[in-house]
């Protein structure tokens, strides 16, 4: 504002260089900022690109395995023990007599060297009982067999590992006795103090119970909730006090109710520690406002038209709700419940809490059984020293992402293909 | 029974009930007399009388039951022969119940052994008088249910009652968890000063708590340095991060962005808000943390430690960019066109507008969101226990490890203490602290984006 402006002024000159340059600037600074926000846009997808790709990266290697072959002359390291005595009753009793690890650690280092039983998983002799189990005939027989690889062995053959065991790969792929495979032990296995034999089963049996929990008790508490809400509730206090306690718990952090958890059912009511029941418990009622919230959402979308026709030809307003409100809600329930049930699912600080975080061996069989989470797994897995659970962790994410991003295209698909627009 | 079983067992009945007095109120119908209510009312009516009794005896059963069992094996004479002293009493008689009921396969203790049998009696017995009774109430109730069935009974107006009750009943469980919530944390919270002082808990500043406190002295629970973690990495590190990100994301994605390109990058963020927050953790401590201090030391701070503030507050930023993003695209949405047009119309830029017009009217509605966004991230838990550290340290430098309220709560409760000891008692105290100061954020943000939004409509 450099003109003072007289009373007979003069129209702009927009061709002078003056103006031409305050122009210019202004565009420029409109650039600069258009340019910010894109920047802003690509950073915020760039770290999530670079958030999957490194889990990806990572948790590939975590899905195979390194097999190295080991001969197995049965008839020799076994003293010659029959087909026979594997079949029927009898056949445990002999494998347990046979030490089986012992007869792998003498294999391997017949073929391998002194340190040739450092080259060999510590699940191996678990595997050739499982083969010998399956297939008595075998113990009769000289047979060469791909076992896995130890820890050291498999990263060193993966990516890198120390100079010992990058010589030793080095020795062994001269002699072609090792190869790569599909690791069926992660998918199938349970938590293990050697990385080679962990596996995400039994964690993942654990979660897929203690949804199954959430979801039969938060559904159908949710669904009443968000029916009697929005469609009976009278305007009183009371109705106001849960509409409050549902918007507060759907914002309250996760942890806290763990501590609810804690406090209430396993020291109050005794329920067992660490089991798939509590859990379920615990994340139903940290599931059950979400639903609530989405499934008012939903039945407030229902026109009033229908309601009123209903009624019109008689329909009681328990008949008009759950024969016509409800059906026509359902899309728009399951959309939110879906949601929900996905952040149920990635949630892990208050299944801490309720000491979900026990060493699980073997997957849990039923709702009281000491059970862990996926979550949790990957939490536990993370604090390893052990770098080979690196890539189990990161293999575990992936496992836990497809889930959740499978969950959440349900959920799209479902909203866009029933969801009505009134 | 196993509990598959009874399930089993009681949807049965319920579904003979239901069919029984269907097929009782249709013959009523064929027989002359228009009924009242449709039919499978009466169905609903005698599957509710048939059901719900029994189930609320097996629940008082289930409850009572424990006791009774006990009690017997106890008057048996071998009971005698039982140690003195509680503790010994209860692990051995809980040992033998658990052989009984074959949770268990053998014992640890030999005094253990003579129980078994008894309790295995005890557990019959009770189970039998249980089965027994429940049998009876489910008949009894079926039968009286059976007995009503008229044409002219209101069987429809008693099952919507009955149907109402359980609605109000479902959403009563909002308030109860609430109370719940509050109870217990107040409860242990009260029991934790009664051991330590609030004065200490609060205006202390060093947090290295002791199992045995000792009253009036310095017990190691004073939480400024875990309140000021929890400020600086979710308040000022991660709103460094979210609110700059989110809001230009927002402002690029509604103002500037073409239909197509939102069409796509709006999912794309919002995947962000989905990704699990032990997956994030897990990124922050494994790639983001080792590249801060690397930095750090590259800048020439030596000491700069693996598990760095930064790492867990960026990484807690970027988790939080879709949240502020969305609530900043609503409040820019919000504002009436026919500002935005004004001083389009003027000749301003677009950016003018924006910065000028837009952000300024919008600014309510974005603040709530920010306020909104910070109890998501001093609630957040995962990140900060992955990444962040345990030693609570009262600092601003943040290439050195802070602690958070969330991280010592869960450090805390994930030992092996007993559930009554000062430590526990303190996570308890800590989880009252953060659910307060998250309840008030959330209804501050609540009423700022409520007024803001009654002031355009």
């Amino acid at each position: 504002m450099n003109n003072i402006p007289s009373p007979m002024r003069r129209p702009t000159d927009w061709s002078g260089s003056v103006m031409q340059k305050r122009i210019a600037r202004r565009y420029a600074a409109e650039r600069r900022f258009k340019a910010l926000g894109l920047f802003a846009v690509l950073l915020s997808s760039g770290f999530l690109a670079f958030l999957l790709f490194t889990m990806v990266g990572k948790g590939v290697l975590g899905f195979q395995q390194t097999e190295i072959a080991l001969d197995l002359d049965f008839p020799t390291l076994t003293g010659g023990t029959q087909a026979t005595a594997l079949r029927g009753p009898g056949a445990d009793a002999t494998l347990n007599s046979l030490d089986l690890g012992g007869i792998v650690g003498v294999a391997a280092s017949a073929q391998y060297g002194a340190d040739g039983e450092d080259l060999i998983g510590g699940g191996t002799a678990l595997a050739v009982r499982k083969l010998l189990l399956a297939d008595p005939a075998l113990v009769e027989k000289k047979q060469r067999l791909w076992v896995p690889a130890a820890a050291a062995i498999d990263s060193a053959y993966k990516s890198k590992g120390d100079a010992k065991a990058e010589a030793l790969v080095a020795k062994l792929k001269a002699q072609s006795a090792i190869q790569s495979s599909v690791n069926t032990t992660f998918l199938t296995g349970a938590d293990a103090t050697d990385p080679t034999e962990a596996g995400i089963w039994a964690a993942f049996k654990g979660s897929l119970i203690t949804m199954a929990i959430t979801l039969m008790l938060a559904f159908p508490v949710g669904v009443l909730s968000a029916l009697y809400l929005e469609e009976y509730a009278p305007k009183n206090r009371l109705t106001e006090l849960i509409e409050v306690s549902i918007n507060n718990l759907a914002a309250v952090p996760s942890i806290i109710f763990g501590l609810l958890g804690l406090a209430i059912f396993l020291s109050l009511f005794g329920l067992p520690r660490s089991s798939a029941l509590v859990g379920g418990l615990t994340l139903a009622l940290m599931t059950m406002p979400v639903i609530v919230i989405s499934g008012r959402n939903a039945v407030k979308a229902v026109p009033p038209s229908i309601r009123e026709a209903a009624m019109g030809i008689g329909a009681s307003p328990v008949q008009v709700v759950f024969h016509h409100v409800l059906p026509l809600a359902l899309p728009g329930i399951l959309t939110g419940t879906i949601i929900g049930m996905a952040r149920a699912l990635g949630e892990t600080a208050p299944l801490l809490m309720i000491g979900m975080r026990a060493f699980i061996a073997s997957p849990p069989s039923g709702i009281t059984d000491p059970a862990t989470a996926l979550p949790v797994q990957i939490y536990l897995w993370s604090d390893e020293v052990n770098s080979a659970f690196v890539e189990k962790t990161s293999a575990a994410i992936i496992v836990l992402l497809i889930f959740l991003l499978g969950m959440n295209a349900v959920a799209i698909y479902l909203r866009n293909r029933f969801e009505t627009r009134w | 029974m196993t509990g598959t079983g009874l399930l089993f067992l009681i949807a049965g009945m319920a579904l003979l009930a239901w069919l029984v007095g269907r097929a009782r109120a249709t013959s009523l119908a064929r027989g002359g007399g228009a009924l009242n209510s449709l039919p499978s009312y009466h169905g609903w009516f005698l599957l509710v009388c048939a059901v719900v009794p029994p189930l609320l005896f097996l629940a008082f059963w289930s409850a009572i039951s424990p006791a009774l069992v006990t009690n017997m094996v106890l008057s048996d004479p071998v009971a005698s022969a039982l140690p003195a002293d509680a503790f010994g009493r209860a692990s051995i008689l809980s040992e033998a119940r658990s052989i009984a009921q074959g949770l268990q396969d053998k014992g640890f203790q030999p005094a253990s052994q003579p129980f078994v049998p008894l309790y295995k009696a005890a557990l019959a017995h009770y189970q039998l008088l249980g089965t027994i009774a429940t049998a009876l109430l489910a008949f009894a109730g079926g039968a009286f249910a059976f007995t009503r069935i008229r044409p002219d009974f209101r069987a429809r107006n008693r099952v919507e009652t009955l149907v109402m009750w359980g609605l109000m009943l479902a959403s009563l469980i909002a308030i109860i968890t609430t109370l719940g919530i509050l109870a217990s944390l107040l409860f242990e919270t009260y029991r934790f000063f009664t051991l330590v002082s609030p004065l200490e808990f609060l205006t202390g500043t060093d947090w290295n708590p002791k199992a045995n406190v000792t009253p009036g002295a310095d017990n190691g629970y004073g939480a400024i340095p875990l309140f000021w973690g929890t400020i600086f990495i979710g308040a000022i590190i991660a709103m460094l991060v979210a609110i700059p990100l989110g809001l230009m994301s927002a402002i690029f994605l509604t103002q500037y962005a073409s239909a197509r390109v939102r069409r796509w990058m709006k999912p794309v963020l919002e995947i962000l808000a989905g990704i699990p927050t032990v997956v994030y953790g897990y990124f922050a401590a494994l790639t983001i943390a080792p590249m801060v201090r690397d930095f750090a030391v590259m800048v020439g701070m030596s000491n700069a430690a693996s598990d760095n503030a930064l790492a867990a507050g960026v990484v807690m930023g970027v988790m939080i960019i879709p949240l502020v993003s969305s609530m900043s695209d609503d409040s820019l949405a919000a504002v009436p066109s026919a500002m935005r047009d004004g001083s389009l119309a003027m000749g301003a830029t677009k950016s003018e507008t924006i910065k000028k017009v837009l952000l300024p009217a919008a600014l309510p509605g974005v603040v709530g969101g920010v306020l909104l966004a910070i109890s998501r991230a001093i609630g957040e838990t995962m990140i900060v226990v992955m990444a962040a550290g345990y030693t609570a340290n009262l600092t601003a430098n943040p290439f050195e490890t802070i602690s958070t309220v969330t991280v010592q709560i869960v450090a805390l409760l994930t030992g092996d203490q007993d559930f009554n000891s000062p430590q526990t008692l303190a996570a308890f105290a800590l989880g009252l602290v953060l659910f307060v100061v998250t309840l008030l954020l959330n209804l501050v943000a609540l009423r700022v984006v409520k007024k803001y939004r009654e002031a355009y409509e």
